[in-house]
């Protein structure tokens, strides 16, 4: 049995990969400022909710191969985040840009508290884990 | 930990060409007041610089990086009376430099702004980075 296998690990697994990948998102918004032409975007939002209510019904579910983007998705899958033009970005530059730093900023500090979060989260399961098998912390 | 890396890489050629931007600031600044050698020359005139965005086809990312270099050949040079002057015309003026020191002292804060934007992301991702690692203790 590995850490991967409990459900719950999946759950957080799957929210922290899709934090850092809007932390990109981000970041690259941010490099591209003053690039003439660049519309910011940003990840659509996930339901994760919905990941961690299959989780905690607990059904053992046996999880199917997405080999081709049209397949739809496992339901104890993470939903695949897809990128998207910012729908309305506070205001956009006369050349063309639509990066305003200041929302960026905001955007980028609450990935990292979410983030925070679930590492935290994923600490004290990892120590339940550890204690249920008995190592002495 | 990719979706990291690629974070950090994106922040990088943000700062890189920030830190370009600055030299030519720089660059400008400094020729402010070069005059022609010989009277009916043009004296230095200022540059600009472009961003593009280029594609990082090992990431897949947005990187930004530098276009060009552009002579701005849109401000007018200044009119400058200095009879004694080698390089004054017939009537005492020399033609100086297009520069303004104004528009440069602007566009060095803001070239600073984005700089220290791009500075945040990286260390933001840098210290999510390490407090996964952290999670192995």
């Amino acid at each position: 049995m590995t850490i991967e296998n409990i459900s719950l690990f999946q759950a957080m697994n799957a929210k922290m990969s899709y934090l850092a990948e809007r932390q990109k998102v981000i970041s690259q918004n941010v490099a591209n400022a003053d690039t003439p032409g660049y519309m910011s975007q940003d990840l659509r939002k996930v339901d994760f909710s919905k990941l961690v209510a299959n989780v905690s019904k607990n059904k053992m579910h046996v999880m199917m191969e997405e080999s081709n983007p049209a397949h739809m998705a496992a339901p104890d899958q993470s939903p695949n985040p897809k990128m998207a033009k910012s729908k309305s970005p506070y205001e956009v530059k006369p050349d063309g840009n639509s990066v305003v730093l200041e929302e960026q900023m905001v955007k980028s500090s609450d990935v990292q508290m979410n983030y925070t979060l679930m590492l935290n989260l994923y600490r004290n399961a990892a120590d339940m884990v550890r204690t249920s098998v008995g190592k002495k912390s | 930990m990719t979706d990291f890396f690629a974070t950090m890489k994106l922040a990088s050629s943000g700062m890189r060409v920030q830190s370009e931007r600055i030299n030519v600031i720089a660059q400008n600044t400094a020729n402010a007041d070069t005059a022609p050698e010989k009277a009916g020359d043009l004296p230095y005139t200022r540059k600009q610089i472009m961003f593009k965005n280029v594609l990082d086809k090992a990431s897949g990312e947005k990187m930004v990086a530098v276009d060009k270099v552009i002579d701005d050949k849109k401000s007018e040079y200044l009119k400058k009376y200095m009879p004694g002057h080698p390089s004054a015309d017939a009537d005492g003026y020399v033609t100086m430099p297009n520069v303004n020191s104004l528009i440069e002292a602007m566009d060095m804060k803001e070239a600073t702004k984005s700089y220290q934007a791009n500075m945040g992301m990286f260390t933001q991702t840098r210290d999510m980075m390490s407090k996964t690692v952290d999670l192995l203790r």
